[in-house]
């Protein structure tokens, strides 16, 4: 390494972590604190926008810590500042046996508005007025099926919830036509119904089959061929199916 | 699409006021500058609205991650999608700055490179490989800072004369960065201006600042231009011949009509110079 690079390792290692990483020698504090101060507030910036209910939930003290200890322990390897958001959730995320908590849950949902907003997936060739139940339903291109263990959507800094929820909560998150992001809270049928659309090339008609094959999932199947038809087509009115797919 | 040509005074592109240039576009603001880290890869409502104006407006990319002094692998990735946004919109312009922003992971904001040889060296090799990667020139900038490198072996001012010769590259120069370091570190601004390899300059930058001690300015392009940084842009003009010139403002972002009177400043300043080379000619 060069002597200017083995200064740059010094210079940027006290910006990530000024207590545990000296600045470099010959620099004077003041003006190293810019520095220090002005990194840091850009990237606890970036992320309050995105997290602002998982900062007051948190408070703005446990809030900072958790951004401090991020930014001295993460190395962020994307060049797109709308990922700062997803470099975090990815430092947040439990160990597999960690101990229960909604922030990670609380976070990933606040996130999912971001990143559906800015979706870029392109749009196949679709009908928008094709048959749900014979051809095969096209679900918005910006859509996510989300399952949580707590209740995300009413988590405030008036209700943090202690246990996780008997049952997950199932939400269909996406971009409808006018460019808006919507959520809605689903049921187990509905969910299933459109995790099955999600996995694709399998007509209207054949997923209802699959979800109405499940015993566990309704005491009468044939409910579901019945008012499947109607659920199709409510999906396709709230734009989160946007037609058939034609290829 | 009238992207292909650069010129008069032109406004940084900022959410906060799309809305307002969309409802009343200004005759005065010949042309918008972006981040290409910005909208590169982004859908939706916000891909829609920049649409409008790059097919409107021609558009320079003033690039932010790139980090073309910093210790990390040059990132190749990053260059393909840039240019494949220069050529999808027919940008005409690609600069970035003269400083580092990432080391083992980004810090997303710019570091002062160390005024070293070897630093040339390294910097000047990772402009060209970028110049041969979106097959055309780019411009670097000269950037604000705060600390001085004690490891620097040679001025600021010879070092970037090194690197852009060194790299055979053009100078995207911004007289507000010029300004806050003279106060940061002390020194005569207009003498840095003329010691710049002037003819290598394309594209300009003003902006305001933040002044937080006698001795020390923050560059956080919040406020209005103050006039002797007007007076170094009057200076380049004079001395390096008229370059499209963008006004910079990242925060504190006014109302639209706040800013034109600025953007309307350099086009006046532009003329000023711009009729007078013109007399010469015909004298």
């Amino acid at each position: 390494m060069s002597s200017f690079q083995q200064y740059q390792a010094e210079f940027t290692a006290h910006i990530r972590d000024p207590k545990a990483a000296a600045r470099p020698a010959g620099v004077p504090a003041r003006r190293m604190k810019v520095y220090t101060e002005i990194v840091f507030n850009n990237m606890e910036a970036t992320l309050s926008a995105c997290f602002p209910v998982a900062r007051k939930v948190l408070g703005v003290r446990r809030w900072t810590r958790l951004v401090r200890a991020f930014f001295a322990q993460h190395r962020c390897a994307t060049p797109w500042f709308r990922q700062i958001p997803e470099e975090f959730l990815r430092w947040l995320e439990p160990a597999p046996d960690a101990a229960s908590s909604y922030l990670y849950s609380l976070a990933h949902y606040e996130w999912v508005e971001l990143a559906l907003t800015l979706s870029d997936a392109p749009v196949p060739p679709h009908d928008p007025d094709g048959d749900l139940l014979a051809g095969v339903p096209l679900l918005s291109p910006a859509l996510m099926l989300l399952r949580y263990d707590w209740p995300v959507q009413r988590i405030s800094p008036r209700f943090k919830p202690l246990q996780p929820l008997a049952e997950p909560v199932h939400l269909l998150v996406f971009r409808d036509a006018g460019d808006q992001v919507r959520f809605v809270e689903i049921n187990q049928v509905s969910a299933r119904l459109l995790g099955q659309l999600q996995a694709g090339g399998i007509s209207g008609a054949a997923a209802l089959k699959v979800v109405a094959d499940d015993k566990l999932l309704h005491p009468e199947p044939a409910a579901i061929l019945q008012y499947g038809a109607a659920l199709l087509a409510d999906l396709r009115r709230q734009g989160a199916i946007i037609g058939v797919r034609c290829d | 699409m009238n992207a292909s040509r650069l010129s008069g005074a032109g406004l940084g592109l900022k959410r906060e006021l799309m809305s307002q240039l969309q409802a009343a576009p200004s005759s005065v603001i010949d042309f918008f500058e972006v981040a290409p880290e910005n909208w590169i890869g982004v859908g939706g409502a916000r891909a829609k609205q920049f649409a409008w104006f790059a097919e409107r407006y021609p558009i320079v990319a003033h690039g932010l991650s790139l980090s073309l002094g910093g210790p990390d692998a040059l990132d190749e990735v990053l260059l393909q999608r840039i240019k494949g946004f220069l050529d999808q919109h027919r940008i005409p312009l690609y600069t970035e700055h003269l400083a580092y922003c990432s080391a083992g992971g980004h810090l997303y904001d710019l570091l002062p490179i160390p005024a070293t040889e070897e630093a040339v060296k390294h910097v000047a090799a990772r402009i060209r490989r970028t110049q041969d990667i979106l097959e055309r020139r780019i411009a670097v900038e000269n950037a604000s800072c705060y600390v001085a490198s004690p490891v620097s072996d040679m001025s600021e001012v010879d070092f970037i004369r090194a690197v852009l010769q060194e790299a055979d590259c053009d100078l995207h120069l911004d007289v507000n960065n010029i300004y806050v370091n003279s106060v940061n570190f002390g020194f005569d601004p207009f003498e840095f201006l003329r010691a710049l390899p002037g003819e290598r300059t394309v594209y300009i930058h003003t902006a305001g600042h933040l002044r937080a001690a006698p001795d020390l300015i923050i560059d956080n392009h919040g406020d209005s231009v103050i006039d002797p940084v007007w007076e170094l842009l009057d200076e380049a003009y004079r001395l390096f011949g008229v370059a499209p010139t963008l006004l910079e403002r990242d925060l504190n972002i006014p109302p639209l009509a706040e800013l034109v009177p600025e953007v309307e400043r350099i086009a006046a300043l532009q003329l000023k110079y711009v009729a007078a080379t013109s007399l010469r000619r015909h004298a």
